[in-house]
């Protein structure tokens, strides 16, 4: 996965943009409180006053705010907020929504057909697959018993016994809102444990000896027989009882070795080890240098990787237009045999966060661009070297086969050649090339004249830790937890004012059409503000449809007509823009799968980000659900 | 009413002001409900007037009265128990209970209110229910457990309290509905329609225990077109048509027919009935008709029923002379029964 300049901010970075306060999260939650505290007034005072008249509407809202500053807000009772959401709780689970963890069992049974075993990445492919399934399935459900339940009462008059007795709006609405995020927390612990043993059961396996090799020097080579679409090979040295099998489809097993009576040994295999890791990476700062070793902010562009989109991290900043344009990072490029290199820094390198360990574990994922064919099975060649940052001492560079498409794990001995002044020993890494304040630099370069080699930050990373798969798998249900907390609120908000299917369709259309779609939005209004044909806004996209008039031309009608409809379009993009910005970013949160899926950590920073937004918006839904009931008239 | 039953309407002193009885003079703080000018127009979605459902209506509810909100189907009853509860907004007048206005959330604290149906979740049980509701008014566990053991005791659904309501007949809901509106042992009752649905017997209970309420000093608003049910038990009535209040007034006084005279005698003779008929004449008086009384099919229809839960059996159809029999029974027996021991509609 291609990392993105957001993906690397820490907590207090999302937080607060040091330097860029305008593109941050705490602005956007600000703002979009404020935002609805003033609509909500003014929306109210409208609404009053064609009820009441001019002056008396101002009194009522007046009122309202009085009422919830001074008796619904302090006068808001725990034990009636448990008793309504104790309420939605039963009436969830009478109405027999368990049945979707049984649904969900079922789709597991059946999966073992669809799931296929033998692809290249089949961690990846079942954790990806448990978790997307999870995901949407518990949305859906948070969709459809958040949407529901107040309209019935309504319709019913059930709520008329409730708010005839002292029930505040806050309870009513905060008891729905945590009884329906009870409900569909009960739903989502079975199936993420199911998930956890569908996931490990469905990847387990053995292999038996196939051949057996004894070569000259004492030492054993065998192959594995064939299981799950793969074999294995593995080599004991002369005085070795156990060792490891190579890597395939991203697992290795254990190999022990016994003696038999007779002379021969036997086998025995361990089931995959490393298939399921949560790699914790520890990402370098990036610096490209053009062939003349010049310093530049980018690598060479070798087209077609463009760079659009990467708006949304922007906040408030590109809503008003002073954004400076897209930041999404593709590869850059480096040029085999010049000067030029991408250089990594990493921080915080040590031997103990390494845990002393005598091979430094470095991943890669580096894409190459051939200019001309050369010899294509011997593949591209490039360079390593680590580099003290503070003193001019350096290792012997590296040579490695850049491995295209695949994730490259590179083992790099602790004691390594090391040139300083001029001369060549062995030495300790960290204690040669790691300056006082623990900084370690590595320089990429590819070897290969007129051939490139193609790095993001995200490619080349140190992994000094790893995390237990089942503590990552429950980070990524974490983040599913919180989306449907945050669909569970907005249903709600809906419900309050509109009937069932209505609050639903909202629902999904807020949550999941525009939030899904904002990045194309936000394309749109960065084309409209640069002048830029493409297509245009909603109506004039709408025009050359029907004209069958390409997308980039000039749009031909008269000018009058032209200006008219580009006015138009820019108003409902601008205003599309607004919307899809004040929507939470959920595509953002479904992706923290990715993480898992691709074997990753999940960054604690990223699920405190999403705890962070979810409650912002839980907030904001609960206010405008409270303005909402409190001007509903319950029996019109 | 047994002794226990009004024991768990009465014996609550916390709630309670000092000695409200329905002879307390007039104060202004005795007035528990007061509509100032109240209006209620009903408006479509584009903001067209549809109904004037109340208009200008004055009246004032006073502490330990029974009040009865009387007329056709349409006529505005159940809109002024809605505005009273802030369920519906007044178009223009004002609507305050015990002094706050009726948007007011804390008012709640003292009213009980009765829908016209059993707005119930059907999903819960009658204990469910009723812990809910008790839960609601923030009641501390101790208390809602012995209030939903009393009320469950009084409305007589001990043997059904651990069953859903979907599975209740129609009196049954009406009885937990009845029973989550006295849970906080309120001071102020407002039953809307508290009759319909209720066989005779159900309805009798009612009539005692809206009475027995009263007794305990509460204060009882009640809406009803069913004219036999406010007669027998309101102090004062209201009588709306179309919206507009159209009499108000002590159902005493507003029935009293001033210029007939009724006697009711036993054991008189053909001749003496003559001899009194020449009393009447002689003083100058008229006399329109010398009868056997009728009862009401009421009182009949109870009679019947008490008889059989008596003597089980098929009974007897005989002449008329039963009809005056039973009407003496059914008057005997007219306060013996509490809602306790009718299961009849299960």
């Amino acid at each position: 996965m291609t990392l993105q300049p957001d993906d690397f901010w820490s907590f207090n970075e999302w937080l607060m943009r040091p330097n860029s306060f305008l593109e941050s999260a705490l602005l956007q939650g600000l703002v979009l409180i404020v935002l609805a505290i003033v609509l909500g007034l003014i929306v109210g005072y409208i609404v009053s006053a064609a009820r009441y008249g001019p002056v008396e509407g101002f009194y009522a809202v007046a009122r309202a705010v009085r009422e919830l500053l001074l008796h619904d807000g302090p006068r808001t009772s725990p034990r009636r907020i448990v008793a309504l959401a104790r309420l939605a709780f039963k009436e969830a689970i009478r109405r027999k929504v368990l049945f979707v963890v049984g649904l969900f069992v079922v789709l597991l049974l059946f999966a073992g057909w669809f799931l296929n075993e033998e692809s290249r990445d089949p961690a990846r492919l079942y954790i990806s697959f448990v978790l997307t399934t999870t995901n949407y399935l518990i949305l859906l459900l948070a969709l459809f018993i958040s949407t529901f339940s107040i309209p019935a009462d309504v319709k019913e008059k059930t709520i008329y016994t409730i708010v005839t007795k002292p029930v505040r709006i806050t309870e009513l609405v905060l008891g729905r809102m945590l009884g329906f995020i009870a409900v569909g927390t009960l739903m989502l612990a079975p199936m993420a444990l199911l998930s956890g043993v569908f996931v490990k059961r469905g990847l387990d396996h053995v292999h038996q000896v196939e051949t057996v090799e004894e070569e000259g020097d004492g030492s054993i080579v065998g192959t594995t027989d064939y299981v799950q679409g793969h074999e294995h090979t593995f080599r004991f040295a002369a005085d070795q009882d156990q060792t490891v099998t190579n890597k395939v489809r991203g697992h290795r097993h254990v190999v022990t070795k016994t003696k038999n009576d007779d002379g021969s040994y036997s086998f025995d295999f361990s089931g995959p080890v490393d298939s399921l890791v949560a790699r914790v990476p520890l990402y370098g700062e990036i610096q490209f240098y053009d062939r003349m070793g010049e310093p530049k902010n980018a690598g060479i562009d070798v087209g077609q990787e463009s760079i659009v989109g990467g708006y949304s991290s922007a906040g408030v900043s590109r809503l008003i237009g002073v954004a400076q344009g897209p930041r999404k990072i593709e590869y850059g490029y480096v040029e085999g045999g010049t000067l030029g290199a991408a250089e990594f820094t990493f921080g915080g390198v040590s031997a103990e966060r390494f845990g002393n360990t005598d091979t430094l574990l470095l991943d890669m994922q580096i894409r190459a661009f051939r200019s001309y064919k050369g010899d294509i099975e011997t593949g591209i060649h490039g360079s390593l070297t680590f580099k003290n940052p503070d003193k001019p001492i350096q290792s012997e560079p590296i040579a490695f086969i850049v491995d295209e498409y695949e994730l490259d794990e590179q083992q790099i001995p602790v004691e390594l050649e090391i040139i300083e002044d001029g001369k060549t020993s062995t030495g300790n890494l960290f204690e040669k090339l790691v300056s006082d304040d623990g900084q370690l630099q590595l320089v990429l370069r590819c070897t290969d004249d007129a051939q490139y080699l193609g790095v993001t930050r995200s490619a080349v990373y140190l992994r000094p830790a790893e995390v237990a798969f089942e503590v990552n798998l429950a980070k990524a249900y974490a983040s599913i937890w919180l989306q449907m907390v945050m669909v569970i609120a907005f249903g709600v908000m809906f419900s309050t004012r509109l009937g069932g299917p209505v609050a639903m369709v909202s629902t999904g259309v807020l949550c999941v059409v525009l939030s899904f779609f904002a990045e194309q939005i936000y394309d749109t209004r960065h084309y409209i503000d640069i002048g830029q044909e493409r297509g245009g806004g909603p109506v004039e996209s709408l025009i050359r449809l029907v004209k069958q008039d390409a997308l980039t031309t000039q749009l031909d009608l008269d000018s009058t007509t032209t200006k008219v409809i580009k006015t138009t379009d820019a108003g409902i993009v601008y205003a599309m823009d607004a919307l899809a910005t004040a929507v939470p970013n959920l595509p953002k949160m479904v992706e923290t799968a990715e993480y898992a899926a691709s074997g990753f950590d999940i960054p604690v920073a990223l699920v405190g980000r999403h705890a962070t937004a979810t409650f912002g918006y839980f907030l904001l839904a609960f206010l405008i659900s409270y303005f909402l009931l409190k001007a509903r008239e319950i029996a019109a | 009413m047994d002794s226990e039953s009004s024991a768990a309407v009465a014996d609550r002193p916390e709630n309670q002001p000092a000695a409200a009885t329905p002879a307390a003079p007039d104060v202004a703080s005795d007035v528990v409900i007061e509509t100032r000018n109240l209006s209620k127009i009903y408006r479509d979605f584009w903001g067209r007037r549809k109904v004037n459902a109340l208009k200008s209506l004055d009246i004032e509810v006073r502490r330990g009265e029974i009040f009865g909100l009387l007329g056709p189907n349409g006529s505005g009853k159940s809109t002024t128990i809605k505005l009273i509860l802030g369920l519906l907004f007044p178009s223009s007048g004002r609507v305050l209970v015990f002094d706050k206005d009726a948007s007011e959330t804390s008012k709640n604290e003292q009213i009980g209110y009765l829908p016209e149906e059993s707005y119930l979740y059907k999903f819960l049980s009658a204990e469910e229910t009723l812990d809910f509701y008790g839960r609601l008014f923030d009641m501390p566990g101790s208390l809602r457990k012995q209030r939903v053991d009393e009320l469950i005791k009084l409305v007589g659904l001990s043997g059904a309290r651990y069953r859903q309501l979907k599975e209740y007949s129609k009196g049954m809901t009406r009885r937990v509905g009845l029973a989550q509106a006295l849970i906080n042992d309120p001071d102020l009752i407002l039953l809307d329609e508290p009759t319909t649905g209720l066989d005779p017997i159900g309805t009798r209970e009612m009539k005692d225990l809206i009475l027995a309420l009263r007794d305990a000093g509460k204060t009882v608003l009640l809406c009803s077109h069913q004219l036999a049910d406010v007669q027998d038990v309101c102090d004062r009535v209201a009588i709306l048509h179309q919206g507009e209040l159209k009499e108000l007034g002590r159902v005493k006084d507003l029935l009293k027919v001033r210029d007939v005279t009724e006697i009711h005698a036993t054991g008189l003779s053909d001749s003496a009935k003559d001899e009194i008929a020449e009393v009447i004449k002689r003083h100058g008086g008229n006399v329109e008709s010398i009868d056997n009384p009728t009862a009401t099919m009421e009182d009949l229809f109870l009679n019947i029923v008490r008889e059989s839960e008596a003597r089980p059996g098929a009974r007897r159809v005989s002449a008329t002379s039963d009809v005056a029999k039973s009407d003496a029974a059914g008057d005997a027996a007219d306060h013996g029964s509490g809602m306790g021991d009718g299961g009849s509609d299960s």
